[in-house]
């Protein structure tokens, strides 16, 4: 027991006896006890009153000197209390280091919850987005930015995808959306100013088709001449081969123009219409067919497990599968196998050019959508490749939500396999594998 | 009102309702200014499929104010709301008209879009009608912010904005006016153009309307049909 304590206890226990010694004398012991227990209950109720008095003010000038029992219970709640605020203030302190370092992120975010209501957002997301960080809370966000894509991103639930929204206080401007999971059932939104970036890509884009287009008609010119001139007797019979190679390199040249058109046709077109029904069995048919020579060409296997059609446009996954064949024919050996297949599963149709050529290095996968990305720069050229074919095939799928995935091994062939989903096929059973033969 | 006060009902579903009700309108608000930004987009860089997509996407508008007026509907009859929810439901009532006729404009303005893309293009490619346009999408914006955060000090503004609009829209007129008498082969091109701006400059109108409901539903106030500027105790905080 505490010194204070074991004091006030003997005090009191000494100021009853003393009440009843005193009583005794005159013969009233009891009275004597209880006068003294009154008095003892008075001075303490008269503490009791000044402490609530100096906690209501706050200045405990009486409790401070001294060492009763009412001291000690002023020093202990007084330590209590300066913890307390010391906790308090450096969580303040914490918190707003946290809110100045969130003001200083360049990109705008947002808490929600999981209503998608604003629990706090910082000044970026003020100054790229027109939110009110005082005002807004509480709101719903998709109610101050009122993209409808924007709603579909919040409520889809799906935290993997990005967007690009109008931004609401940049004329001509863009904000880029993400929204990733935070805390239980909490949210984090994340806005950047895309502006330039988007202004850069519609910037090339557009460089591209003018530039193409620009060269095409010079290019009819040359080889319109060109061809009257290997025509014509009267030229001396030492031009014929120069002018023969001349509208070869003016054909290639047509060719990536052409290519070239394609491709920023296809860039700056919208998502592939999903009304049309593309039957791709029967497309896979016809490439085989168009590219197959016997001899000079390797094997080409159909193996067509799935009759589903495709929802999408017809001429675009012909140049698709085209584009895939026309590069596993030019990377296998003419003694090679190539493996046409087309088979489908509840989690969508899948198209894949399979090929025991020689392969692609791992290095090499991932820039190989790139346009004029070769492997081998010295050697491809020749082989009547433009080195768009694959940016094509890339561009085609992702206007039919489609995603390209390629396998390879030096050596051992490759495969490229094209992965659509099922919102894009057209409902129909599964039918048993069936084999057409080999060669027309 | 406060926005708060929406969620201070002692029936919880009733709350839900007002609320639900309320992100919906907004909803179709971000609809009908994707609507008419496209629009704009379309008529100023020629784009012909652009133009017809925003008049074929015309039905959703559609679609989203019969539903929101059939739930109005719902909750009249249900729950017989009083004071500042009824001011809310029936502003909302006027306030899907006023955006569904923005949406007509809009597919308006999509189809001459696709006209004048097949047209020979002035050498400014519609620079005036891109003015009004943003001008126009700013007070549609503006007006919407307003019912969102009910805020009456950005609906005051966008009323007084629609003085503006009209100044511009007269300019225009006066420019396209001009323009015919110059060279009569080009009436049937300029023609299309005054259509258009006077499509956007009814939807100044209707975005003016729609902060007059807003106006309405905060503090209770008509504020329709008499000059705003002489109202000078709208202005809070």
């Amino acid at each position: 027991m505490p010194g204070a304590s074991r004091q006030f206890l003997v005090g009191l226990i000494l100021l009853l006896l003393a009440g009843g010694a005193i009583g005794w004398i005159y013969g009233y012991a009891e009275r004597g006890i209880l006068v003294a227990a009154l008095l003892a209950l008075f001075w303490q109720v008269r503490h009791l009153l000044a402490f609530v008095r100096a906690i209501r003010t706050g200045d405990f000038s009486v409790f401070r000197q001294g060492d009763g029992i009412w001291q000690q219970i002023f020093s202990a709640f007084s330590y209590q209390q300066g913890r307390a605020g010391r906790y308090k203030r450096q969580y303040r302190q914490l918190l707003r280091e946290i809110r100045k370092s969130t003001d200083a992120m360049p990109d705008g975010a947002v808490i929600l919850n999981e209503a998608n209501e604003i629990v706090m957002c910082n000044r970026a997301a003020k100054t790229i987005a027109g939110l009110k960080p005082k005002k807004d809370r509480g709101q719903r966000v998709d109610n101050i930015l009122r993209d409808p894509e924007l709603t579909r991103l919040l409520r889809s639930n799906e935290f993997a995808q990005e967007i690009d929204i109008p931004s609401p206080v940049r004329d001509d401007g863009w904000l880029n959306c993400r929204v990733v999971p935070y805390g239980a059932d909490q949210k984090m939104l994340f806005l950047r100013d895309v502006t330039d970036r988007i202004r850069l890509t519609r910037m090339r884009r557009d460089f591209v088709g003018n530039a193409s287009h620009e060269l095409r008609s010079p290019l009819t010119v040359i080889s319109g001449y060109l061809d009257s001139m290997s025509d014509d007797p009267s030229v001396i019979a030492e031009w014929g081969q120069p002018i023969a190679q001349m509208r070869n390199q003016a054909q290639r040249m047509n060719r990536i123009v052409a290519e070239l058109l394609e491709l920023s046709r296809l860039e700056s077109a919208g998502p592939a219409d999903d009304t049309q029904l593309v039957d791709v069995a029967k497309l896979l048919t016809i490439c085989r067919n168009a590219l197959y020579q016997a001899g000079e060409t390797p094997e080409i296997e159909l193996e067509v497990a799935s009759d589903a059609q495709l929802r999408g446009n017809n001429s675009e996954i012909e140049s698709l599968i085209t584009n895939l064949l026309s590069n596993a024919i030019r990377h296998t050996p003419a003694d090679g196998r190539i493996t046409l297949r087309w088979e489908t599963s509840p989690a969508g149709g899948v198209l894949s050019v399979a090929d025991n050529g020689e392969g692609i290095n791992a290095e090499h996968l991932p820039r190989l959508t790139e346009r004029f990305f070769r492997v081998d720069p010295g050697r491809a050229r020749e082989d009547g490749g433009v080195g768009l074919g694959l940016a094509i095939v890339k561009h085609v799928l992702g206007r039919h939500d489609a995603k390209l995935d390629i396998e390879s091994e030096r050596g051992e062939g490759s495969r490229f396999i094209c992965r659509f989903p099922a919102g894009r096929l057209s409902v129909s059973a599964p039918v048993p594998l069936r084999q057409p033969p080999a060669s027309p | 009102m406060q926005a708060s006060d929406l969620t201070d009902h002692i029936s919880r579903r009733f709350n839900k309702d007002l609320e639900d009700l309320r992100n919906m309108v907004l909803s179709m608000g971000g609809l009908v200014e994707t609507q008419l930004s496209r629009a704009i987009a379309a008529i100023v860089s020629g784009d012909s499929e652009l133009g017809l997509q925003v008049a074929n996407d015309d039905y959703k508008v559609n679609k989203f104010e019969v539903n929101i007026d059939e739930e109005c509907s719902r909750i009249l009859a249900t729950r017989a709301p009083a004071a500042g929810d009824l001011r809310l439901i029936v502003a909302i009532i006027k306030t899907i008209t006023d955006l569904e006729r923005i949406g007509d404009e809009a597919e308006k303005i999509g189809f001459l879009a696709s006209k004048l893309a097949a047209m020979d293009r002035p050498a400014d490619s519609y620079r005036e009608l891109k003015n009004l346009g943003t001008h126009v999408s700013h007070m549609l914006r503006d007006a919407m912010n307003a019912f969102a955060r009910l805020d009456v000090n950005e609906a005051t503004e966008v009323v007084l904005e629609d003085e503006r609009v009209d100044v511009e829209y007269e300019l225009i007129q006066r420019q396209c006016i001009t323009f015919m008498m110059e060279d009569p082969r080009s009436i049937k091109r300029v023609m299309n153009v005054t259509w258009a701006a006077r499509s956007l400059e009814r939807i100044g109108d209707h975005a003016k309307n729609i902060c007059e409901y807003v106006i309405y539903m905060v503090q209770g106030k008509d504020v329709r049909h008499t000059v705003i500027s002489e109202h000078d105790d709208l202005i809070t905080d």
